[in-house]
């Protein structure tokens, strides 16, 4: 299945965008954590303070669904 | 073109005030924009931002004849013939003409869509319906 | 009272970003001055952290009390403060710190220093002290100091309200509460109602000088240097960083969530540092606080990214109240570090210390280490007049938060801070009072993130984290390793005060990817100085260096004896969680402070030299430093070429 990672700053470094200036199309198994198709492209789980998809904030333990849009927040620098 | 307002979505922040003054008079100024943010604080808690409707009170109510109707559905002050008299402000149901020391002239929404542009949250959008009063037409 | 009144307030032919004028109250006096500001002083200083630092080490005796008369309490609302930036919405403070004895500033956002420049001022520096309570109340050419007696002891948030309501909605206003009129060590002053200008003690200056609060209107205009530049050059950031990932999440939540991600990752600040993992996080993280306590977003002027969570917190038994926040630091610290397992606790808390009118996040500090000092049984009920002070009560917080605000008992020791307060009870309780040169830790336990600890240590204020935040780095870089995170730190240290000097916030850079190099294009089209951002960081780095020889000039002492974390940091490793059994030895922390004063170009016992002084146009500061025999011994390499390093990849 195909999903879409968007990240900016650190992250998106590290994220490789190849869609635009924020995006990766990742090919994932299904049934992975998103923490698992992390670390399966390279991307440090512990950079990532939370992900959200459709508005709604998951954590790392969610499981993607094919076509799914998802943004990593990396954490603040300092509140 | 009018301005579609979502009253929740505004966070007060003013960007709106200060890109307007900016825009219109090359300066930096909230206090010389032509709508208005109201806070309600401590309780209970809120943000509501005013702006133009295109009721066209204010033309009815200038004596100068200083006010009239662009295509667009704004209402224009003519600089010249206003002599700041004051008069539709009071007429304004929504509180959104403004005077300055600096000028003699009134300060009214010319519809430059700047604040749509720049706000993030949508509480100011950009509407694309015909100006108010030609929808029958 | 006093009043000074005139027609030319703005100084008209400045297209710099200023609004042209400077005020000077003296408070015992009632004599108010106005005076053009200072060109030549903001284009060496930047204005912010800069002038504020300068002037008090021009003015303030090396031996005044901090809440004396001959301390100054400057509040100065930056070059770029107002004028479309985003997020330039902050004023800065200044005055010498009842909490660390050195150099104090601290800045908010909200709208008072764009509220101050628009009345025609760019600073206002008081000194002195008033014969009765006073509010400064400035309406254009309108200056007047007012009495304030009715408002004395009333907490900062209702005075606020009521300031509001007598002078009118569209005044700013700044306030402190009943802990800044008593001179606890650790008082903030608030805007806003939830902006605060929160360390350092500022608020307790402001006290000290019978001054309750600031009340600013004005409709004046700030010209810029060049205003289609600018435009142009903000609208494309705007319009650029509005699809920006981190936008969303950030409009939402604002930095509570990261409660979370600490807890995950081994960071968070728990039952006074204790260890670094709660088990009761999902009670207080950042979702739990939009799901139950938001009522709106709430952004300070100018800025889209509107991080602020204005909210409503409701405990049993008590009346509900309104407050801003918890943001991730107060969500921490008067959290996990307090032992409170639900948001509405926290932000009960958080409201408390806020209408008190003292720092929430020094707070939470004090309030953890008597409750850890209560847990050991070096304080006890009878000293508590009765009451206990257990880990996730309210009650006992409150209980206390009064004894300190009125200085009973021994609640007058911990309202001189904790490390005051550790010197009193003794009985090696200095060990786990969480500071460094007397300032409460920010919410990051720095024993498995050693950049972090060493930001701690040196931070010119002590352990706060806005000076540098290295926890990616020590990640990215290892945990338990020490090795080149000085040079970072270093880096780190000149360029995040930057923002502060500039009067900007920090967090659209970091989270929004705006790059240093393009604020400092918005800084010229404002000014016309056409610097680079070079010439900016040695200014940022000058700033720093005479912050320090400011605070060995004042504390007579070589710069190293300074620089400890307190003995947990390095005697306990961590005993659960993520980072269970992670910790730095002594020897670590004496390699990171070596590397540390090498990169800087300082000798080994913290000293800056002459050459490095010389270096950076502070000749006459090295020689006050030899007069006192604290001046760094020349370094046998000399001073490096550069100070600091950029991390690559790109750190926040």
């Amino acid at each position: 299945m195909l999903i879409t990672l968007r990240a900016g700053g650190l992250l998106r470094e590290k994220l490789k965008p190849d869609l635009d200036a924020y995006s990766r199309r990742v090919e994932a198994e299904a049934g992975r954590t998103l923490a698992e198709i992390l670390t399966a492209i390279g991307l440090d789980p512990s950079l990532v303070a939370f992900a959200v998809k459709d508005g709604k904030m998951q954590r790392l333990s969610y499981v993607p669904s094919d076509g799914d849009v998802i943004t990593l927040q990396p954490p603040v620098s300092g509140g | 073109m009018r301005i579609k307002v979502q009253r929740d979505r505004c966070t007060g922040c003013r960007l709106c005030l200060q890109i307007c003054t900016v825009e219109h008079f090359r300066e930096m100024n909230p206090k010389k924009s032509a709508l208005r943010i109201e806070a309600k604080f401590p309780e209970p808690g809120r943000y509501r931002p005013f702006v133009c409707t295109q009721c066209g009170e204010c033309e009815k109510v200038c004596p100068e004849k200083a006010i009239s109707r662009a295509e667009t559905g704004a209402f224009l002050v003519d600089r010249g013939k206003c002599n700041n008299c004051g008069d539709c402000i009071p007429a304004c149901p929504v509180g959104v003409i403004f005077q300055h020391p600096d000028h003699g002239f009134v300060i009214i929404c010319d519809f430059c869509m700047m604040c749509t542009e720049l706000g993030s949250t949508g509480a100011l959008k950009k509407w694309d319906r015909k100006p108010r009063g030609a929808e029958e037409a | 009272m006093a009043t000074s009144s005139s027609s030319s307030g703005t100084n008209s032919a400045s297209r710099n970003g200023l609004a042209g004028t400077t005020l000077r109250i003296d408070l015992s006096t009632g004599a108010i001055r106005r005076m053009p500001t200072d060109q030549d002083l903001y284009r060496r200083w930047h204005g912010g952290r800069g002038i504020t630092s300068k002037i008090l080490y021009d003015e303030v005796p090396r031996d005044a009390d901090p809440l004396g008369p001959q301390n100054l309490l400057i509040m100065n609302a930056g070059i770029m403060t107002g004028c479309l930036i985003p997020a330039g919405a902050k004023v800065e403070f200044g005055g010498i710190s009842p909490l660390t004895n050195g150099v104090g500033d601290s800045n908010m956002g909200g709208h008072l220093g764009p509220a101050l420049k628009h009345a025609g001022y760019d600073m206002v520096i008081f000194e002195g002290i008033a014969p009765k309570p006073v509010f400064l109340y400035i309406d254009n050419d309108t200056v007047e100091l007012r009495d304030a007696s009715a408002y004395w002891g009333v907490g900062s948030l209702d005075s606020e309200k009521r300031f509001k309501h007598e002078l009118g909605e569209d005044f700013e206003i700044a306030t402190i509460g009943p802990a800044g009129e008593h001179g606890v060590a650790f008082s903030c002053i608030t805007h806003d109602f939830g902006r605060q200008a929160g360390r350092t003690g500022q608020g307790a200056v402001m006290g000290s000088k019978k001054l309750k609060a600031i009340a600013v209107r004005g409709n004046r205009s700030i010209r810029v240097h060049d205003v289609d530049a600018l435009k142009q050059q903000v609208v494309g950031i705007v319009k650029r960083t509005q699809t920006h990932p981190n936008m969303e999440p950030w409009q939402k939540y604002g930095t509570a969530f990261f409660i979370k991600w600490s807890n995950d990752n081994g960071v968070m600040p728990t039952y006074n540092f204790q260890t670094t993992h709660f088990e009761h996080v999902d009670g207080i993280d950042g979702d739990k606080l939009v799901e139950k306590c938001l009522i709106t977003h709430k952004a300070c002027f100018g800025c889209w990214m509107n991080c602020g969570k204005y909210t409503r917190a409701v405990v049993p038994g008590k009346a509900p109240v309104h407050l801003e926040g918890p943001e991730y630091e107060t969500g921490s610290l008067c959290g996990s570090n307090l032992g409170m397992r639900d948001i509405h606790d926290v932000a009960y808390v958080n409201w408390m210390l806020d209408n008190a009118g003292m720092d929430s996040m020094s707070g939470g500090g004090v309030l953890a280490f008597a409750m850890e000092c209560f847990q050991r049984g070096l304080i006890t009920e009878a000293e508590l007049e009765g009451h206990t002070l257990k880990w996730g009560s309210v009650d006992d917080a409150e209980h206390f938060i009064d004894m300190m605000v009125h200085r009973r008992g021994i609640g007058d020791w911990f309202a001189g801070g904790t490390r005051r307060a550790a010197e009193r009870i003794g009985r090696g309780s200095e060990k786990f009072a969480m500071q460094v040169k007397g300032q409460e830790m920010s919410g990051y336990d720095g024993r498995w993130a050693p950049g972090m600890l060493l930001s701690y240590m040196t931070a010119d204020i002590g352990a706060h984290h806005n000076r540098s935040w290295t926890i990616t780095v020590d990640m990215a870089e290892g945990r338990e390793r020490v090795e080149g995170r000085a040079k970072i730190v270093v880096y780190l240290q000149h360029i995040r005060p930057l923002f502060d000097t500039w009067c900007i916030c920090r967090l659209f850079w970091g989270e929004l990817d705006i790059t240093p190099e393009e604020i400092v294009e918005s800084l010229n089209h404002i000014t016309g100085w056409g610097i680079d951002l070079r010439e900016a960081l040695r200014t940022s780095e000058m700033i720093w260096n005479l912050n320090r020889c400011h605070y060995l000039e004042r504390n007579r002492g070589n710069g190293r004896s300074f620089d400890y974390p307190p003995a947990r940091s390095w005697e306990d490793k961590i005993p659960s969680g993520p980072g269970q059994g992670k910790g730095l030895s002594l020897e670590q922390i004496e390699q990171m402070l070596d590397e540390y004063y090498d990169a800087r170009g300082w000798d080994r016992k913290g000293n800056p030299s002459r050459a490095l002084l010389e270096d950076l146009g502070l000749g006459e500061v090295a020689d006050n430093l030899a007069r006192l025999g604290l001046l760094g011994e020349p370094l046998p390499g000399g001073i490096p070429e550069t100070r600091g390093e950029k991390y690559k990849p790109k750190a926040f």
